[in-house]
């Protein structure tokens, strides 16, 4: 069965008439809902998404109260994965202030992607600037081989031994942890 | 836990939810508190003696329909605050029309009052401790209204809070009405609301913290 909002609306407003079996139907069908809202957010380890799908189900029974039933189901629900997802970055990594939440959720996909952009360029600065531009090319902008050997005016081969003999010196650096 | 037993064990607890279920746990929450402030007047402060006579009069009434009003408009933010998709704020201005009109009964009442007087009239007998017993009872019904939001889902907890706190100071300053003798229109223009906004400010401060989920 699709979850789509009429079937969700219908199973919360029994479940909010004290039907029982709607409303673990209702969670049930949440839960491929839940999952696939957090997976296309967080990129998180699964472990972290299914936390986040239990503590929003526990939300939505908890604090079902709230549901208006005039109003759409899945807005509420969303609202409610939102706030879940801001509380959880928050307690896991203390870095968002508590306030401007609709802010901190907007940034909330491309900070992270920064911060890792930003140590990428650090540990590339290290390399020979040849190995350097054909991880970037390659790893970071999704360029195919030939395209990367096409843009650096270099030999195929030349580009895969760079990013191979690149990506092995960063390996060493990493694990090394020296810096 | 596996997702599934928690389900499982969820739908064990399925009482049936009433349709106004928000308004009656706020209800709840600020009548319960509302009720406290008003026994700590009633110890603690003293009902003003002339209270009787007092309420004949229409500086009384015009007391009490400032700082109800006021409740009025911030309960209304309340409630929108206590679901988790209030997309926009309503009805924000309603808080306007009671400062507005109070506004203009103190100039009316500066233009009939010469102005050696002016000071007197606005610093009443009781300009510094009034803001401050303000706040102090609207705690109890700040802890109303916080014991309701544990039930209900905030998203936007400062706003939420600070909304919680100016609804509990406009109805801790109705409640402070029962004991406090003051008559001019400034001086609950100026005291009043001031001690209703270090309540809301306390509850925009404390929000983020306390009304977490």
């Amino acid at each position: 069965m699709r979850a789509d909002e009429d079937v969700l609306h219908g199973l919360m407003v029994d479940g909010l008439g004290g039907d029982a079996a709607a409303h673990a139907a209702l969670l049930r069908l949440l839960v491929p809902v839940l999952r696939g809202f957090y997976r296309r957010r967080a990129n998180g380890a699964d472990d972290d998404i299914e936390d986040l799908v239990q503590e929003t189900l526990i939300a939505v029974h908890v604090r079902r109260a709230t549901y208006d039933r005039e109003r759409a189901f899945t807005a509420w629900l969303f609202a409610i994965a939102r706030y879940k997802m801001v509380d959880h970055f928050r307690r896991v990594r203390r870095l968002h202030p508590i306030e401007g939440l609709e802010e901190v959720l907007l940034a909330e996909d491309f900070e992270p992607a920064a911060a890792a952009r930003l140590d990428v360029e650090e540990l590339l600065a290290i390399l020979p600037t040849k190995q350097a531009d054909m991880i970037r090319a390659t790893r970071l902008n999704g360029l195919s081989v030939a395209e990367a050997a096409k843009a650096g005016g270099i030999g195929e081969s030349d580009v895969k031994v760079s990013v191979h003999r690149g990506l092995k010196a960063l390996m060493a650096r990493i694990q090394g942890g020296a810096r | 836990m596996n997702t599934e037993d928690l389900i499982a064990q969820l739908s064990q607890d399925v009482p049936p939810v009433r349709r106004r279920a928000v308004g009656r746990r706020l209800a709840i929450g600020i009548a319960l508190g509302s009720l406290v402030s008003a026994v700590l007047v009633a110890l603690v402060l003293g009902i003003r003696p002339d209270l009787g006579l007092a309420m004949r009069g229409a500086t009384f009434w015009m007391k009490w329909s400032y700082t109800f009003s006021l409740a009025i408009a911030a309960v209304v933010m309340v409630v929108q605050f206590a679901r988790p998709d209030s997309a926009r704020l309503r009805w924000t201005w309603l808080l306007a029309i009671p400062v507005t009109l109070l506004a203009v009964l103190g100039i009316a009442e500066l233009a009939r009052t010469p102005p050696a007087e002016w000071l007197a009239m606005w610093l009443g007998n009781s300009w510094m401790v009034c803001p401050w017993l303000v706040l102090a009872l609207a705690m109890p019904i700040f802890i109303g209204l916080l014991w309701s939001f544990r039930r209900l889902a905030p998203t936007r907890l400062r706003a939420a809070g600070a909304a919680a706190g100016l609804a509990a100071g406009a109805l801790a300053a109705m409640v402070y009405c029962i004991h406090c003798p003051e008559v001019s229109a400034i001086f609950v223009l100026t005291w009043y609301s001031l001690g209703i906004l270090l309540a809301a400010s306390l509850g925009a401060l404390l929000g983020p913290r306390l009304l977490r989920w």
